[in-house]
């Protein structure tokens, strides 16, 4: 009896202290959210813009509703014959949509979802991290590009090349001026420090850009213009079939899912939000994924409404008006911080 | 100040289409009640067709040819919708009204020379719950102020 | 097309036949980074010969192949091939039919604006909403054409002589409550569409055709009326019962895309009320007078020309003693479009992010200029 109660407390404390990292890696924000959100993503997708579309959207499938949708695509991709075209650099070819779709969950892991539940606990180096890690980025679809040997994906991949340089240097700024604010490149201190009030309000400004950044980083409508389908088929994305082709689809929710969870946790709150549900960490998770939901929703109805950007337009956007007023955002906090304000 | 007007108005007038219902017919469920001179699949009356060959000869893609049928006298037009182009000329100017449209749509076959109908499988009309085993109702369609919708008119 | 030189430098894109956005043609565009130096518009890949079908069919058999010249608004192009036969057999035709024909003709043209106008939203990326809200639009007038005519979209409705059958019962309050519909449906379009502000920084100032060019270079239909001239075939000779209603040609100033787009929005509201005059308008009367079935023609030589939705369409036919035309030659309206499209981009400068832009606000349809 006293033999199995320590083997018992022996196993308890292997889950909860040991084991922990395992559990993190498996279900949150492990393989378990990142596959998960991105299966309810797409279906939720088509579903949201079949209704703006006035139709039903996948219906058969699943009792009417259409859930096992996604899982029929992803297993007929699975089966289907991956053509590679003569000419190209089979290395890069094949690595690239493994590579583009794993990064950004590399990203990902660093964010914090409640003061113990950080699995990649960096400590005052999180940040810069971050923004060096999603950095990477970009030069994935550049590769793809060149190696696929199609006049489409070239043009493809230049386009992600200027979009990407306009794009970061506003992002970073807006980064810098949050982490003068809360006094902490850390991530877990920067979302402690929005404890009586969000970052969103006192850097009103910061919060629009970096909103602004977040959509094109992830690559939506109306910044979708690597993959413009009515230029380009599919730009850098175009010589890809069957499950190659599935990564390609999955890296843009990946991409998508670590932005906008970076713009909560340095703008809206991180998983700050009331006690409802008696433990700690269970309410702030449920916090997170509350306004990690929202969010989505938002970005999606955007798609919905605006059409697409040119590319000369879009560069004159970020260079013209996104990066001064970023500059513009980091006097102001730097006046704030210097006079005492906040 | 008209820049934020025009960003911002389009998005108040597509969100609400979010909350409206679909326009969509769920098809073999239920099946659209067609106007009255709708042009589907041909029907044949023996006792009033007179061969006079006018069908054949005014049909513009020569899809009708006369034939003889056994157990009748005289010969009757056979139609080949391959090249049928629903037209209306056979059913329009044959002088004793020997032909007629009926509101069939689904003649598809996997077999190509059962799309060449003979004057007995012209005269005859299957019922549709035969060729849609999985219809329930007969709708039709109305306008309201905003949307297009669907009543139910008969169950089937 | 290994006769056409490439100069160095230069990238040769074909925005081909197997392209989600394309249609069926292929247009090879030579670019250099994103700026496009030349394009050649490479047609013929719908060419069914119906010219040469219309020269073994006789007078009434002819209307079905050149009705599937267009799918969007039959009704204009069957009309052109009727005016030449009844021209040239010397037919006329009573006031009742006229007044069924103009409202046939304005239905289509309003299919087919409706039509233009989604495909210039899913050129912009703009894919979700206005697209398929003009396809469901467009079945109140599928239901309109049906009860009318009995089939959808090509309806040989028209007949050397008159019109096939007469209105049904409490058609005209269909009518009018269709036109009621569609009117609320286009303040939708409006707020939703053309004055949104992406839209506009996206067709605003992009290949601008200036008045003097587009007479120049042949241009119909509502590329011509958006740079600013007033040319209209329904005003300057009129035909069927427009003599008789109460409309007016719609121009633009602004030569660029934004303007053709907005002609054609406008032109819709024109139709509309051109339509509820008609339903309220019509005159009593017989709908048709009678013509042999197989008539006989003599040797002559005529032409005639009607306002598609596209631009003007003209027929040129010679006939000698028989049942069946001479020769018959169509002059349509996208082929000289399609010329102008070609030489745009030396008139003014285009990106290749620019050119479904540019297609879809001339608004082509391929099987039009391939006949």
């Amino acid at each position: 009896m006293n033999s199995l109660l320590l083997l018992w407390n022996l196993l308890v404390e292997f889950l909860t202290v040991n084991a922990k990292p395992l559990l993190q890696v498996l279900l949150l924000p492990g393989m378990a959210f990142i596959l998960g959100f991105a299966i309810i993503a797409v279906w939720f997708e088509r579903k949201f813009l079949a209704r703006a579309m006035l139709r039903v959207g996948p219906y058969y499938c699943g009792k009417r509703s259409g859930v096992l949708q996604v899982f029929a695509d992803f297993i007929k991709l699975f089966l289907k014959e991956i053509i590679v075209p003569e000419k190209t650099d089979f290395l890069f070819f094949a690595a690239m949509p493994v590579l583009v779709s794993t990064l950004p969950a590399l990203a990902l892991v660093l964010i914090p979802f409640d003061q113990n539940w950080v699995l990649w606990n960096m400590g005052g180096l999180s940040l810069p991290m971050f923004f060096a890690i999603a950095g990477l980025a970009p030069l994935l679809p550049i590769f793809a590009g060149w190696a696929a040997n199609n006049k489409y994906s070239f043009i493809g991949a230049f386009r992600v090349a200027y979009m990407y340089i306009s794009a970061e240097i506003p992002l970073v700024l807006c980064g810098a001026a949050v982490a003068i604010m809360a006094g902490s490149f850390d991530l877990l201190k920067i979302v402690e420090a929005q404890q009586n009030m969000w970052f969103a309000v006192p850097q009103f400004l910061g919060f629009v850009i970096f909103f602004l950044g977040v959509i094109i980083a992830a690559e939506r409508t109306p910044f979708d213009i690597p993959v413009a389908e009515v230029e380009l088929v599919l730009g850098w994305r175009t010589e890809y079939s069957g499950i190659l082709f599935g990564f390609t689809m999955m890296a843009e929710y990946v991409m998508f899912q670590a932005w906008t969870l970076l713009f909560i946790t340095l703008y809206l709150g991180g998983f700050n939000g009331p006690n409802i549900f008696g433990n700690p960490t269970i309410s702030h998770i449920f916090w997170f994924l509350a306004k990690f939901a929202f969010l989505v929703v938002v970005i999606i109805l955007i798609r919905t409404v605006y059409p697409r950007l040119r590319l000369d337009q879009m560069l004159k956007l970020g260079w013209k008006y996104m990066t001064p007023l970023a500059v513009l955002n980091l006097v102001i906090v730097l006046a704030m911080k210097m006079w005492g304000i906040y | 100040m008209s820049f934020l007007k025009k960003l911002i108005k389009p998005f108040l007038v597509v969100a609400p289409y979010v909350f409206r219902n679909s326009q969509t017919v769920s098809y073999p469920t239920e099946r659209p009640i067609f106007a009255e001179r709708f042009r589907g699949r041909h029907k044949l009356y023996f006792d009033r067709c007179i061969s006079c060959n006018t069908c054949a000869r005014v049909c513009p893609c020569n899809s009708i040819k006369l034939v003889e049928v056994e157990g009748r006298e005289g010969k009757y037009p056979q139609i080949d919708y391959q090249t049928c182009s629903i037209c209306g000329y056979c059913v329009e100017f044959c002088p004793k009204n020997a032909l007629e449209f009926t509101d069939l749509v689904e003649y598809s076959e996997t077999d190509r020379s059962r799309l060449l109908y003979s004057p007995e499988r012209l005269a005859v009309v299957p019922d549709l719950k035969e060729i849609l085993p999985m219809l329930k109702r007969r709708t039709e369609r109305y306008l309201t102020k905003t949307e297009i919708k669907y009543r139910k008119v008969k169950d089937v | 097309m290994t006769k056409h030189f490439i100069e160095p430098d230069v990238m040769r894109i074909s925005w081909g036949p197997q392209h989600p956005m394309s249609g069926q043609t292929r247009i090879l565009l030579d670019v250099d980074g994103e700026k496009v130096h030349k394009i050649i518009a490479d047609l013929g890949f719908t060419h069914r010969g119906i010219e040469k079908i219309l020269e073994n069919r006789t007078f009434l058999q002819g209307i079905i192949p050149i009705e599937r010249m267009v799918m969007a608004d039959t009704a204009n192009i069957g009309l052109c091939y009727i005016h030449a036969i009844e021209e040239s057999l010397g037919i006329e035709v009573p006031e009742r039919a006229q007044w069924i024909r103009s409202l046939l003709c304005e239905m289509g043209r309003i299919n087919s604006h409706l039509y233009a106008f989604g495909l210039q939203a899913e050129a912009t990326g703009y894919f979700p909403a206005v697209f398929l809200w003009t396809t469901t639009d467009r079945t109140v007038l599928l239901n309109l054409f049906e009860q009318l005519t009995g089939a959808r979209w090509s309806f040989n409705f028209n007949l050397p002589g008159g019109v096939f059958k007469d209105l049904p019962e409490g058609f005209e309050d269909n009518v009018i409550e269709g036109v009621h519909y569609l009117r609320r449906r286009i303040q939708d379009y409006w707020d939703a569409m053309v004055e949104n502000a992406v839209f506009e920084i996206r067709c605003d100032d992009v290949a601008v055709l200036k008045p003097e060019d587009a007479i120049r270079l042949g241009a119909t239909g509502p590329v011509l009326r958006g740079s600013g001239i007033a040319m209209d075939v329904r005003k300057d000779e009129p035909y069927a019962a427009y003599a008789d209603l109460d409309f007016e040609v719609i121009t633009e100033p602004a030569c660029d895309s934004m303007a053709r787009t907005k002609v054609r929005f406008k032109e819709i509201g024109q139709s509309l009320s051109m339509m509820e005059q008609i339903a309220n308008e019509i005159p009593g009367g017989p709908i048709k007078t009678r013509v042999p079935l197989f008539a006989r023609s003599k040797p002559g030589e005529v032409f005639s020309r009607v306002e598609t939705a596209r631009g003007e369409m003209g027929i040129h036919m010679f006939t000698v003693n028989g049942m069946n035309p001479y020769r018959v030659k169509i002059l349509s309206p996208t082929l000289r479009n399609m010329y102008v499209f070609e030489r745009l981009c030396e008139l003014d400068e285009m990106l290749v992010a620019d050119v479904p832009v540019v297609i879809n606000s001339i608004d082509p349809w391929y099987l039009d200029s391939d006949r």
